[in-house]
C-alpha cells in the first residue's frame, strides 16, 4: 500500500492531499493528475499529544504530527515515537489509522528513524 | 454601494440551553426587534453549523422564519464553520449596500448540548480534511495544540502567556451577564500550584484545559438597515463600515508558512482597506479565542502588534479592559463562550454594545471604531468586521 | 426487646485507619478541604442532596437519589463498613465520596457526587477516595463502575482499570472495573493531589460545619433569563418552564 501525491499533468506540480484543479498554474483539465507515491522519510515539522482523542480512538493518548517529506511534501499523520522533538528524522509505514466499526483506514504512521 | 447600519441587536445567555435550535435563534431576533421597534424585515438570514448533523434539523432558516412569523419574507440559512456568524452578516450587508433590501435581520444560533462532548468534538472535528486529516483522529484541539509548539518556539511565547489570556478573559466575563463562565481563575492555581496538573490537565500538548473554550449553546442577532431606515430609529448610529473574508488551504499542512495565518492577515487587509482605517485607529477588538493561542497571534496578523509581539503586548497588559487596546471585553470565545454558529454574531453584539456605550462595568472608554475577527475551520476561512459609530 | 432486636439489624463494623484531612488548590484560587464526614453531619448533608433528585441531566438525578440512599443508610446503620468525605472550599460543601470496604483487600467505590462544577472538584474528590483505599486501608483493589459517560472514559479509559465483569458491582448489579494496587501505583503522579497537613484555621473552619453550596446544579430555570431581564414581549419558552414547573408541583 501506498499514500500517494498527485503530479499534475500539464506543469508537473506535485499535490498532497488531492485537489481537482493544479494549485500550480490552474490550467489541468480537472482530476488530470499522475498518482505518484510519496517517500516515507522526513523531517517532523511539529507535532502534539492529544488527550482528548475523538470517540472512535479507545486510547488514552495519540500522538499527532505533520511531517515534512524528503521531496518537500507535507504529511499529517499518527506517531508512534515516545518522545518526539521537532526536527527529528522520522520514517513513515502505512498502518492502519482508524478502526471504525465495519471498515479500517489507513495512513501514514511515523516512527523515529 | 450605500452606507449600512446595525439598528437593532439581541442576545441570549451563553450557556446550555434547553430549547429547540430554531427557538435559540429565533429568541435574539425577537429582542432585536424589539431594539430596534422594527416589526418586519425583507430577509432573514441565520447562521449555524450543527442544524443538521447533531440537531436533525436541516433548511434552519425556513423553520427560524416561520417561528418568528415573519413569512412570506426570503429566508438564507449559511453554514461556514465557525465563521458562520460573520459570513452571514456579510451575506446581510451586501443584501442592503446593493440596495436589494433595506432591512435584513441576521441570526445565529447553536445547540451543542443536545449530544454530549465526545460527539460535540467529533462534531467540530469535522471540519478537518477528509483524507489528510480526519482520518487520522484530528481534532481542531490537536491543530491547534501544533501550531501552538511552533509559535512558542519561533517567537517565545509560553504556557503562561496562554495562561495570562485565559485569567484575563475570565475576569472580563464576571461583567458579561450573558458569558458561559462567570468563574475567575488565577495563574498560580492553573500553572503552579501542585494540583496544577489535576486542575489544568493537558489536552492537546502544549495546549491545556483551561486554553480551550467550554462547549456552548447560544444565539445572537443583529438587525442591518439602510440609512434612511437608520435615520428613524433613536439609536446610536452605528455603520458597518468595512468587512473582508479570505480564504486558506484547507489541510493544515499544506499551509505555507504553518506559523503564519494568511487567512487572518488577508481579511483584515480587506476590512480596513474598505473601511478606510488603520489597525491602530481601532479602539476595541473581539479576536476569535477559541484556544488562547489565537488571540496572541491573531492580535499579530490583523496588524494590531509587529510578528512575535503580541505575547509582550499581553505582558505590558495592552490588551485588558483598561489598556491601549482592549481585546474581548465580554470574556472572548474562552469565558464568554462559544455557540459555533452565534459566535460571529455574538462578537458583533460584543462590538455594537461596546459602541453604543452600553456595555456597564466592561465598558471600554471613547470606544468609537470596533473590530472583530471570525475564524473559520483552523484559519481557512476567515471574516473581518470593522463597525463606526457615526454620532 | 427492642435493643436486642436493633443489635441484630446493626452490622458491625471493622476498624479501619481514617481519612487523614487534606487540602487543595482549585483552578479559581480557593482551596478546597477533604476530610472524612461522622454520622451526626450526615443530616446537614442530606438536605444539600436532596435537591439534586430533582436536576434531570448529566445523570444528577440518579446519581443524588442513590448518594442520598447511602447516606441514609450510613445513618441509621443499615449499610456496614461504609464511609463518607466531603469536599468544602471555605466551609461549603463542594462533593461528597462514598464507598465501602467489601473486606481486607477490596473496596467498593460507590459514588462522586459534586456540587461545584467547572473546577474538577469531582477529580479531586475522586483521587482523595481512591487514596484512601489503597493508600491509608492499604487494600488491593477498588472495583468502580461509572453512570455516565464522560465519567466511563475519564476513569476506565484513562485509568485502564482492568475489566472484573463476573463480580456485580453493589450499585445495581452491573459489570464491575477495578482499581488494582499496581494500575494505582503507575497512575500515582496523577491519583495522588492534594497536601498534607491542612493549615489550622482551614481545618476548623472545615469541621466548624458544613455549609450550604453557594452555586449548586439547579434545575433549569428561566434560561433565556438574560435577553429577559430587558423586557420579553412574548415568553413562549418561559410559558413552557412554567408548565413544567407546575406539573413537577
Amino acid at each position: 500500500m501506498e499514500l500517494y501525491g498527485y503530479k499534475c499533468k500539464k506543469c508537473g506540480h506535485l499535490h498532497y492531499p488531492y485537489r481537482m484543479v493544479c494549485k500550480n498554474c490552474c490550467k489541468n483539465e480537472h482530476n488530470e493528475f499522475d498518482p505518484v507515491p510519496l517517500p516515507r522519510k522526513g523531517k517532523l515539522l511539529t507535532f502534539t499529544i492529544l488527550h482528548n482523542p475523538p470517540s472512535d480512538y479507545e486510547v488514552v493518548t495519540l500522538g499527532l504530527g505533520i511531517v515534512e517529506l524528503d521531496n518537500g511534501i507535507r504529511v499529517t499523520g499518527q506517531l508512534r515515537i515516545p518522545n518526539p522533538k521537532i526536527g527529528m528524522k522520522v520514517r513513515g509505514e502505512i498502518d492502519v489509522v482508524h478502526a471504525a466499526e465495519y471498515d479500517k483506514q489507513y495512513g501514514m504512521v511515523f516512527f523515529k528513524a | 454601494m450605500r452606507n449600512v447600519y446595525v439598528v437593532g441587536i439581541g442576545i441570549t445567555s451563553f450557556t446550555r440551553l434547553e430549547y429547540p435550535l430554531a427557538e435559540i435563534a429565533a429568541y435574539p431576533a425577537m429582542m432585536a426587534m424589539k431594539d430596534s421597534g422594527i416589526s418586519k424585515i425583507d430577509h432573514l438570514y441565520v447562521a449555524n453549523m450543527g442544524a443538521g448533523r447533531i440537531n436533525q434539523q436541516t433548511g434552519l432558516a425556513s423553520a427560524v422564519i416561520d417561528t418568528l412569523s415573519l413569512t412570506p419574507a426570503g429566508a438564507t440559512a449559511i453554514e461556514n464553520g465557525p465563521a458562520s456568524g460573520a459570513s452571514a452578516i456579510i451575506q446581510g450587508f451586501q443584501a442592503v449596500a446593493s440596495g436589494m433590501h433595506d432591512v435584513v435581520m441576521v441570526t445565529g444560533a447553536e445547540r451543542m448540548r443536545e449530544v454530549n462532548n465526545l460527539e460535540a468534538t467529533d462534531f467540530v472535528a469535522t471540519l478537518t480534511h477528509p483524507l489528510a486529516e480526519y482520518i487520522y483522529g484530528v481534532t481542531l484541539p490537536s491543530l491547534a495544540g501544533m501550531f501552538t509548539r511552533l509559535i512558542m518556539e519561533k517567537h517565545g511565547v509560553t504556557s503562561r502567556h496562554l495562561a495570562m489570556v485565559a485569567v484575563k478573559n475570565h475576569a472580563n466575563a464576571m461583567h458579561n451577564f450573558f458569558a458561559h463562565l462567570h468563574q475567575p481563575i488565577t495563574i498560580e492555581a492553573i500553572l503552579d500550584s501542585p494540583e496544577a496538573s489535576t486542575n489544568n490537565p493537558f489536552v492537546a500538548e502544549p495546549l491545556r484545559f483551561f486554553d480551550m473554550c467550554p462547549v456552548s449553546d447560544g444565539g445572537a442577532c443583529l438587525i442591518l438597515a439602510s440609512e434612511d431606515v437608520a435615520k428613524k430609529i433613536n439609536r446610536p448610529k452605528i455603520r458597518l463600515a468595512g468587512l473582508g473574508q479570505a480564504t486558506d488551504t484547507h489541510a493544515v499542512q499544506e499551509r505555507k508558512d504553518p506559523t503564519e495565518l494568511l487567512a487572518v492577515r488577508g481579511a483584515a487587509a480587506k476590512a480596513f482597506e474598505m473601511a478606510q482605517i488603520k489597525p491602530s485607529q481601532v479602539n476595541v477588538a473581539e479576536l476569535h479565542d477559541a484556544f488562547t493561542i489565537l488571540e496572541i497571534v491573531e492580535s499579530e496578523e490583523v496588524g494590531f502588534f509587529k510578528k512575535g509581539e503580541g505575547h509582550k503586548a499581553l505582558e505590558r497588559g495592552d490588551t485588558s479592559l483598561t489598556g491601549k487596546l482592549p481585546i474581548n471585553p465580554s470574556g472572548g470565545l474562552k469565558a464568554k463562550g462559544h455557540p459555533v454558529g452565534a459566535t460571529g454574531i455574538g462578537q458583533a453584539h460584543e462590538i455594537v454594545t461596546q459602541l453604543r456605550g452600553e456595555a456597564e462595568k466592561r465598558q471600554v472608554k471613547n470606544a468609537k471604531i470596533g473590530f472583530t475577527c471570525n475564524f473559520g475551520g483552523f484559519g481557512n476561512n476567515v471574516c473581518c468586521l470593522v463597525f463606526k459609530r457615526e454620532d | 426487646m427492642a435493643v436486642d432486636l436493633e443489635k441484630i439489624l446493626r452490622p458491625v463494623d471493622t476498624i479501619v485507619p481514617p481519612f487523614e484531612p487534606k487540602y487543595m488548590q482549585l483552578a479559581s484560587g480557593d482551596f478546597m478541604v477533604v476530610r472524612q464526614a461522622s454520622r451526626e453531619e450526615i443530616p446537614d448533608i442530606l438536605q444539600y442532596v436532596e435537591p439534586l433528585i430533582h436536576v434531570e441531566r448529566d445523570f444528577y438525578d440518579i446519581v443524588a437519589v442513590r448518594v442520598y440512599a447511602e447516606l441514609l443508610a450510613y445513618y441509621r446503620y443499615r449499610v456496614q463498613d461504609e464511609y463518607v468525605l466531603v469536599a468544602q472550599i471555605d466551609g461549603e460543601l463542594a462533593a461528597i465520596v462514598n464507598g465501602r470496604f467489601v473486606n481486607k483487600d477490596v473496596g467498593m467505590s460507590f459514588h462522586t457526587l459534586a456540587l461545584r462544577r467547572g473546577l474538577r472538584v469531582g477529580a479531586h474528590a475522586f483521587a482523595a477516595k481512591m487514596e484512601y483505599h489503597m493508600d491509608i486501608v492499604g487494600q488491593k483493589e477498588v472495583l468502580i463502575v461509572a453512570e455516565s459517560p464522560i465519567g466511563f472514559r475519564r476513569w476506565m479509559i484513562e485509568y485502564k482499570l482492568e475489566k472484573r465483569f463476573e463480580i456485580p458491582h453493589e450499585l445495581g448489579g452491573c459489570p464491575s472495573w477495578s482499581l488494582t494496587k499496581d494500575l494505582f501505583n503507575n497512575a500515582r503522579d496523577t491519583l495522588i493531589v492534594g497536601r498534607r497537613p491542612v493549615p489550622k484555621d482551614m481545618l476548623e473552619k472545615a469541621y466548624a460545619g458544613i455549609l450550604k453550596p453557594s452555586d449548586p446544579p439547579k434545575p433549569p430555570p428561566d434560561l433565556m433569563a438574560a435577553t429577559r431581564a430587558l423586557n420579553d414581549p412574548t415568553g413562549t419558552a418561559n410559558m413552557q418552564q412554567r408548565w413544567q414547573n407546575k406539573r413537577r408541583g
